[in-house]
């Protein structure tokens, strides 16, 4: 069974970092990795280190554009199936897809039936499927993933932080997903709000997995533009992702 | 399954995909070339069971390489005939995906198969051994093959003089395709992707009529409902032709019932005015009558401007949409314009009287001749009265309708609701439905062309909610 993971949270919150650096756990304890960037506003093929030329976005567009032109009785699904391959960002240890721009307008039901469909299959692939999603969770609510295992909402330590975790567990609630788990990442934690921020999860009932230090190391990659998957072991916040991995059981 | 083969074949491999991790091989692909063909030919000219490979075999092709591949099959059998083609065609795709450690994606020319470091590990080391597996599936699971060959080519040069044969051979099969119509099958298509928000929304799917987002074809309904006939597209059998001209079959009547909740019990496929298709919501291209004229205008959803009926795609698309049969306006995909049955129940384009010219040149290939000139677009006319005068001035088809209905006033509507005067070309009607809630039927007025009669309007069922009627002396 694949394990699906998903991570939220707002911008500039480092929901995409602490997705890299659980990609980077994960292959490197041999798992077999699908990433899947459905934010629009975030980079992580950038922190991932690769290059992605096109999205589904650009195979759902192709696919609504070209679809008076293809031969009438070619098999549509099997033509999506081979332009997601073929998007389908193949590193080592694991494949990365990004879901880019949105739908033009028109009809996209029945593409997008199709890809759930493909979505199913591809995901069975994997160990892991991890997906880096925007807070309002808009690819869940389309049902292109049916079901999450564990739903991780990163945040900076806030009580607003905090509070959209809660908006977005009652989110969750709303959608036809299933979730079996929600927790909460609270990311550039330092030491004087540490406390607070146990405090406040504790208030909001919620479950609070992992506090991720600031990291000198990960903003000085940032500011560079480089890729975060070949941080060392030794930088604080890998080691608080591996104890949150260890926690998770991944 | 089969003890001769180094690797398992079962179902349950299908969806299974090889990385470039660990992968052995590429064949073809979106970086190099290939193609699947099936050829049915004479019992005489096929050798069952035969293998022949041009070019270099798989244990030739070192770890990580990419390579072409062609594969065609000749079959032969008392009952096997051209247009089976495709269909044995698409079972190599199924059934290469059998095979424990082969990929094959996609079809005809666009063919992408990956083969596994561990199936070369497990003894896979020549195409042979791919192809009397699927040789062996095509006899089992075809019975109307009585034999095959297969040629395999995993040479470029080879290839690429192939290549253009297999495409004439794919060009032949979309023209017979495209020569298929709903009085050749037995079994249409529906499909309920639109019923979460469009409720009544019946949609029948024919090879004369796409669905109305555009997405789905006849092949591709018949597609969906083999692999999964409980899901959103499904097969419904025609049943009795009730009238050929509009296109009304029984077993679509029956299908409209029940996926209406008995809404609706009559569809006509090829229908303009009476017991239309139901439109969804989605659909690409929404068609008005124009009554001033008493012919049909068709809009689409990328034209932003007004219709000369003083409306825009959307406001017409909102108050059409949502399942229902509304006289009067009809929504359609694009494609439905190529029908050669394109509303056959109403004249068919001899009825079409505006299009926007963006629409028009995308279908310009599908008008009559004798009509491309004849229909208006929004470069040639903004308003209904200049719309009159353009059909006039062109000798439209319309334009003898206009005689004949002086002639037959009144109407044979059975409820006369009230008779409005004239109003000339300009009457309010173009603005009511702005304001026309989801209720509101009108049905067509009938309109004595050139000035002499008056306007009937029947409203049925009708919850009128208006916010304001401004009456003007027209000067």
């Amino acid at each position: 069974m694949t394990r699906i993971i998903a991570v939220t949270g707002k911008g500039g919150t480092g929901k995409t970092a602490i997705t890299t650096l659980l990609i980077r756990h994960l292959t490197r304890g041999n798992k077999v990795v699908l990433a899947v960037d459905a934010d629009p506003d975030t980079n992580l093929p950038e922190t991932l280190g690769c290059e992605v030329q096109r999205t589904i976005g650009d195979v759902k567009e192709f696919m609504h554009e070209e679809r008076d032109n293809l031969p009438p009785d070619v098999n549509k699904q099997s033509i999506l199936e081979s332009k997601l391959y073929e998007i389908l960002e193949e590193m080592p240890g694991y494949d990365l897809l990004v879901m880019g721009r949105p739908e033009g307008s028109g009809c996209y039901c029945y593409v997008n039936n199709l890809l759930r469909g493909i979505m199913n299959k591809l995901v069975g692939n994997y160990d892991v499927l991890i997906i880096d999603t925007e807070a309002g969770l808009e690819h869940f609510s389309r049902k292109i993933f049916k079901q999450v295992d564990d739903l991780i909402v990163v945040t900076d330590g806030s009580r607003r932080g905090l509070g959209t975790a809660e908006r977005i567990r009652e989110l969750v609630g709303e959608l036809e997903t299933d979730v079996n788990h929600i927790y909460v990442i609270a990311n550039k934690v330092t030491d004087t709000t540490r406390g607070t921020i146990i405090n406040t999860a504790a208030e909001l009932g919620l479950e609070l997995i992992g506090m991720v230090p600031m990291d000198e190391m990960i903003v000085q990659r940032d500011l560079a533009g480089q890729p975060l998957m070949e941080l060392p072991d030794d930088s604080p916040a890998v080691k608080e992702v591996e104890n949150i991995s260890r926690k998770l059981n991944l | 399954m089969a003890d001769e083969f180094p690797f398992e074949i079962s179902p349950m491999f299908e969806g299974e995909r090889i990385r470039k991790d660990n992968m052995h091989v590429e064949l073809a692909g979106p970086k190099s070339i290939g193609f699947e063909l099936v050829r049915a030919a004479d019992m005489n000219d096929v050798e069952d069971g035969k293998f022949t490979l041009i070019g270099p075999d798989l244990a030739d092709m070192a770890e990580g390489s990419r390579y072409p591949i062609a594969m065609i099959y000749k079959i032969a059998g008392e009952l096997v005939e051209t247009d089976l083609e495709s269909i044995v065609e698409r079972r190599n795709h199924e059934f290469q995906n059998y095979i424990q450690g082969l990929m094959h994606l996609n079809q005809r020319d666009d063919v992408w198969l990956r083969v596994s470091k561990e199936a070369v590990k497990k003894g896979l080391t020549s195409f042979e051994q791919v192809a009397k597996a699927i040789m062996m599936l095509f006899k089992n699971e075809l019975p109307f093959i009585e034999k095959v060959e297969t040629v395999y080519i995993t040479d470029q040069a080879e290839i690429e003089k192939e290549i253009e044969n297999a495409r004439a051979v794919y060009k032949a099969r979309d023209d017979r395709t495209k020569g298929l119509h709903d009085e050749d099958v037995d079994t249409f298509y529906g499909c309920t992707l639109c019923q979460s928000f469009a409720p009544t929304n019946v949609c029948v799917i024919t090879p004369d009529r796409i669905s109305l987002c555009g997405a789905i074809n006849w092949f591709d309904g018949r597609a969906a409902a083999k692999v999964d006939p409980e899901g959103p597209q499904f097969a419904i059998e025609k049943g009795e032709l009730l009238d050929a001209a509009s296109g009304e079959y029984s077993g679509v009547n029956e299908h409209a019932k029940r996926l209406s909740s008995g809404e609706y019990d009559r569809l006509k496929l090829h229908s303009f005015f009476e017991y239309p298709h139901t439109s969804c919501g989605c659909f690409e291209v929404v068609g008005f009558y124009v009554p001033e004229v008493d012919g049909i205008g068709w809009v689409d959803r990328d034209f932003a401007g007004t219709a000369p009926n003083g409306l825009q795609f959307s406001t017409m698309a909102g108050q059409t949409g949502g399942g229902k049969q509304v006289v009067g306006f009809l929504g359609i995909g694009v494609n439905y314009f190529r029908s050669p049955k394109f509303i056959s129940a109403d004249g068919g384009w001899e009825r079409v009287v505006w299009m926007p010219s963006m629409l028009k040149q995308k279908v310009l290939d599908s008008i009559p001749a004798e009509l491309k000139d004849k229909i208006a677009t929004d470069e040639d006319v903004k308003d209904v009265e200049a719309l009159k005068n353009f059909l006039k001035e062109k000798d439209h088809p319309v334009v003898k309708r206009w005689v004949v209905e002086e002639e037959e006033a009144p109407a044979e509507e059975e409820e006369a609701a009230g008779q409005a005067p004239q109003a000339q070309y300009q009457q309010p009607m173009q603005y009511i439905p702005q304001q026309m809630p989801a209720g509101f039927m009108p049905a067509m007025p009938m309109m004595g062309g050139s000035g002499t009669g008056g306007v009937k309007i029947v409203l049925k069922n009708a919850k009128v909610t208006v916010d304001k009627i401004i009456i003007k002396k027209i000067e």
